[in-house]
């Protein structure tokens, strides 16, 4: 008990005082094995450099349609998986942070022995794939996780007193009488009762399971809580429920959320930030209300567009977006969103795969392709079988027919024989910049690179 | 009782023909624990042309009643405990016919009907599709089965026998030899070009770029909006006149849902066809439907155009389920929840079924089943407050007054 008072003593101060979580750079990049020797012939890039901070008491939205990385960099800041690239930081101060962000900015040689020794301290102390003993035991107690479907995430063989006590019988907290004690407590909390002690989960419904799953993330008083789609299977009216129950411990208990949801709806009402991901990088992020009523990137603006609003008018037609999401082991160039962005401008990463996505859905043209030389994502050599083939190809990229978007971006179309020499001109990666505080994007539209255009 | 007044408002307000009425529907589950009453004496009427959205959360049996529209309920467990499913297509309609009884025809007009006068798109397209079979090779079976007569057309009037029956799927052994060979193989050719030009034109109608190609596709190749629109180019290939949609769009991403939606929107408009939209997600629905239903643990509780029914919600809960979506007006941890959970619908007693989580619930909510009532044009109810207000103590016009922008 002492333990647990003495934690929140340490954590009094005012909402956003000081970071929870820092990311720097994650990456989680997962490989894919072909082959008998199971060689690894690529990575799917499910998070691909991603730097948030989440500040106490605050509650930090992560909206994105599937796929999109951000359950996957829930479990990395959750301690579930080890991210493959960057850092994630558990109560790294400001002071801390800018000694170390100055340090990566320096290449690794030529860092002087005390910038080493500064940053493995600091990454001793706060780096959670390098925390150690009492370190990363604080980390585990203090970092919990709901999981969207609370039936698999509970064991079926297990009483609702042993799922949501272990956690306390982990860390040595309580035991036999305190700890049916300390049960009951929590689950009073999250409006259940002793009655519910000694069933299985099955015994109950989704919302009730969602309660008993925040219950068990609640047993160590933890200051943080990733929320992992919690209500997306649940009902409405129970959804509300859930919603108003977080809120209500967040408020009483000082918790910090990650709230991660598909639902623009739910994440506007409990979110203080926002953060917009597609395909594993964080695209757009701010306040909740700068985000919605002036939201900065094309995707944003897809999302909010697409998203029935029953407060909307009635006669605001919802929109929905082109083509589908692109392959992650292959994002494109520059710009991620460019394949289906209604906006997009030559300098947003026109390359190869976008010209021959075009030429395959548009035309009949590719049917006689018989091989892709690519010297870069820029420039490549499409073969034919047959001359004609080859001409007609190169007819079709010079016509304008080609969309006005990627034209200007296409720097030569020649052709040679059977070979089709295509070359578009090279974009670096867009960059996330900020454009109003608190405010950051990475569209070319909103940025300093606008005046390329 | 109960259904006769349900029926008797949607046919008051109804100057179109209908496509399809329920009456008295009621379908129950055989478990253990007793009998089920999953949809117990669900009445209302489809018109023809019209988009009736039925919404509801889960457990209150909409799926289930939409699937008892082509007899998908399983039996046993399920039983068809009473009520009908008239059902009116446009062939009998021309003819001058009356309707049929959807849950008491012979089995084979059952198969004349389903996937042809009436058809279904489910909410999960990747369970939906088979997996074995190539894009083209499943819709050509649409083809096979309802349209066989189109398909021997190119060969006039007398194609052999052999290829008839090959139209209609009913090859034997010895025949589909026979087919390989030279004098029939170029007329069979002939069918299966038919067959394809088809298939390639219905899915055409869903706007999938370059059709041709996907026919070749096998699900597993085609992203989840790419899927659901082959669902949509399989259920309208024969242009039925109900199209039944149960929760198309839930397995999908938003902005995807937002064009799979305009989509069927776009195709309703276009043929004329009556669609029954099944969804939980109340903004989809006020989206997409010219009336809406909804039911709460096996009732209707209220029916009503989509306007009245948005802004003016008359029922208790169609009211508390408005106000838990979450909307710009809510603080955080102010939403409208619902307290307590839908009540198990095991031999249930005569009650209203939502009054266990009804802010206004009186003595008589637990005893009498409310009755159905016209309230408004076209508008209609079944809650105790709008019968015996006294009962309450409660009149109508004393609920809290309610908005949600509409039209």
């Amino acid at each position: 008990m002492t333990s647990v008072r003495a934690q929140s003593l340490e954590r009094e101060g005012s909402v956003g005082d000081r970071p929870v979580m820092t990311l720097i750079d994650v990456e989680k990049h997962f490989p894919i094995k072909d082959g008998v020797l199971q060689k690894v012939v690529g990575h799917v890039k499910a998070v691909d450099g991603v730097s948030l901070e989440i500040r106490r008491g605050e509650t930090l939205g992560l909206v994105g349609e599937s796929g999109c990385g951000k359950t996957t960099l829930g479990r990395c800041i959750s301690g579930i998986t080890a991210p493959t690239g960057g850092g994630i930081y558990f109560r790294l101060s400001d002071v801390d942070r800018a000694a170390l962000e100055d340090i990566l900015a320096t290449p690794g040689k030529e860092r002087t022995p005390e910038q080493r020794k500064r940053m493995e301290r600091i990454e001793s102390r706060h780096l959670i794939t390098a925390l150690t003993g009492d370190a990363w035991r604080a980390y585990r107690r203090n970092c919990q996780v709901v999981f969207q479907d609370a039936f698999s995430s509970l064991n079926p063989r297990q009483l609702v007193k042993d799922i949501v006590g272990r956690p306390l019988r982990i860390h040595k907290e309580a035991s036999g009488a305190e700890l049916t004690e300390r049960v009951v407590s929590l689950l009073e909390s999250v409006g259940m009762g002793r009655q519910h002690l000694f069933r299985y989960p099955h015994q109950f419904s989704g919302g009730q399971r969602q309660r008993i799953s925040i219950a068990r993330a609640l047993a160590l008083d933890p200051e943080f809580i990733v929320l992992d789609e919690p209500t997306s299977a649940l009902d409405v009216s129970v959804q509300a429920q859930i919603l108003n129950l977080l809120h209500e411990l967040q408020r009483d208990r000082g918790l910090t959320y990650l709230f991660i949801s598909h639902d623009l709806g739910v994440v506007k009402l409990m979110s203080d930030r926002i953060a917009v991901m597609y395909l594993g990088e964080v695209v757009e992020q701010g306040t909740a209300t700068e985000l919605f009523e002036r939201p900065r990137h094309p995707y944003t603006e897809a999302l909010l567009a697409a998203n029935p609003d029953l407060d909307a008018d009635v006669d605001k037609e919802i929109e929905g977006l082109e083509g589908t999401v692109p392959d992650p082991a292959n994002p494109p160039e520059g710009c991620r969103f460019h394949t289906r962005c209604p906006v997009a401008t030559p300098i947003c990463g026109w390359e190869v795969d976008d010209a021959v996505t075009w030429l395959s859905v548009e035309t009949n043209l590719l049917d006689a392709m018989t091989a892709v030389e690519r010297r870069s994502n820029f420039d490549a050599t499409l073969a034919f079988a047959d001359d004609g083939s080859a001409e007609a190809v190169g007819k079709a990229m010079t016509a304008g027919s080609v969309p006005p978007a990627m034209a200007p971006a296409l720097e030569s179309v020649s052709v040679d024989g059977s070979k089709v020499l295509l070359r578009f001109l090279p974009v670096p990666p867009v960059e996330l910049e900020e454009v109003e505080p608190g405010h950051v994007t990475s569209c070319v539209l909103h940025t300093s690179r606008r005046r390329e255009l | 009782m109960t259904s006769t007044a349900a029926a008797g408002v949607s046919a008051e307000g109804a100057t179109r023909a209908l496509v399809a009425s329920v009456q008295d529907l009621s379908i129950h589950f055989k478990t253990k624990a007793g009998m089920v009453h999953a949809v117990d004496g669900v009445s209302f009427d489809i018109r023809d042309g019209e988009t009736l959205g039925l919404v509801g959360e889960t457990g209150c049996g909409k799926s289930v009643t939409a699937r008892s529209f082509m007899r998908l309920v399983a039996s046993p467990p399920g039983v068809y405990a009473g009520g009908k499913i008239d059902f009116w297509s446009s062939e009998t309609r021309a003819a001058g016919g009356g309707p049929v009884n959807l849950l008491t025809i012979a089995d084979d007009e059952m198969l004349d009907i389903r996937g042809n006068r009436i058809a279904m798109i489910f909410q999960d397209p990747g369970k939906a599709l088979n997996p074995a079979l190539s894009i083209g090779n499943q819709l050509a079976e649409v083809f096979y089965q309802h349209r066989s007569d189109e398909l021997l057309e190119p060969l006039g009037p007398n194609a052999p026998v052999i290829i008839r029956r090959a139209a209609n799927q009913e090859s034997g052994k010895v025949e589909r030899v026979l087919l390989k060979l030279p004098p029939l193989r170029s007329k069979a050719a002939k069918v299966r070009e038919e067959v394809e030009d088809h298939v390639a034109a219905a899915l055409a109608e869903t706007q999938i770029p370059n059709p041709r190609k996907i026919m070749d596709r096998y699900p597993h190749e085609l992203s989840g909006g790419m899927k659901q629109r082959v669902l949509i180019a399989q259920a309208l290939a024969c242009n039925p006149d109900l199209l039944i949609a149960d929760e198309p769009t839930t397995a999908l991403d938003v902005t995807i849902q937002a064009r799979i939606l305009n989509l069927i929107r776009e195709l309703q408009q276009r043929r004329r066809t009556s669609v029954l939209y099944i969804s939980h997600d109340l903004s989809l629905v006020r989206e997409i439907s010219d009336r809406v239903a909804v039911m709460y643990a096996g009732r209707i509780a209220e029916i009503g155009r989509t306007d009245d029914v948005f802004r003016q919600p008359l029922h208790p809960y169609t009211r508390s389920l408005m106000a838990a979506v979450p909307s710009s007006r809510n603080k955080r941890g102010e939403l409208a929840a619902i307290e307590g959970t839908v009540p198990e619908l095991i031999d249930p007693q005569p009650s209203c079924r939502f009054h266990t989580r009804c802010p206004y619930a009186a003595g008589v909510c637990g005893e009498v089943d409310p009755r159905f009532l016209r309230h408004d044009f076209d508008h209609g109810v079944a809650c105790h407050i709008y019968d015996e207000p006294a009962e309450l103590g409660i009149r109508p016009d004393e609920l809290p007054s309610y908005e949600r922008r509409t039209r």
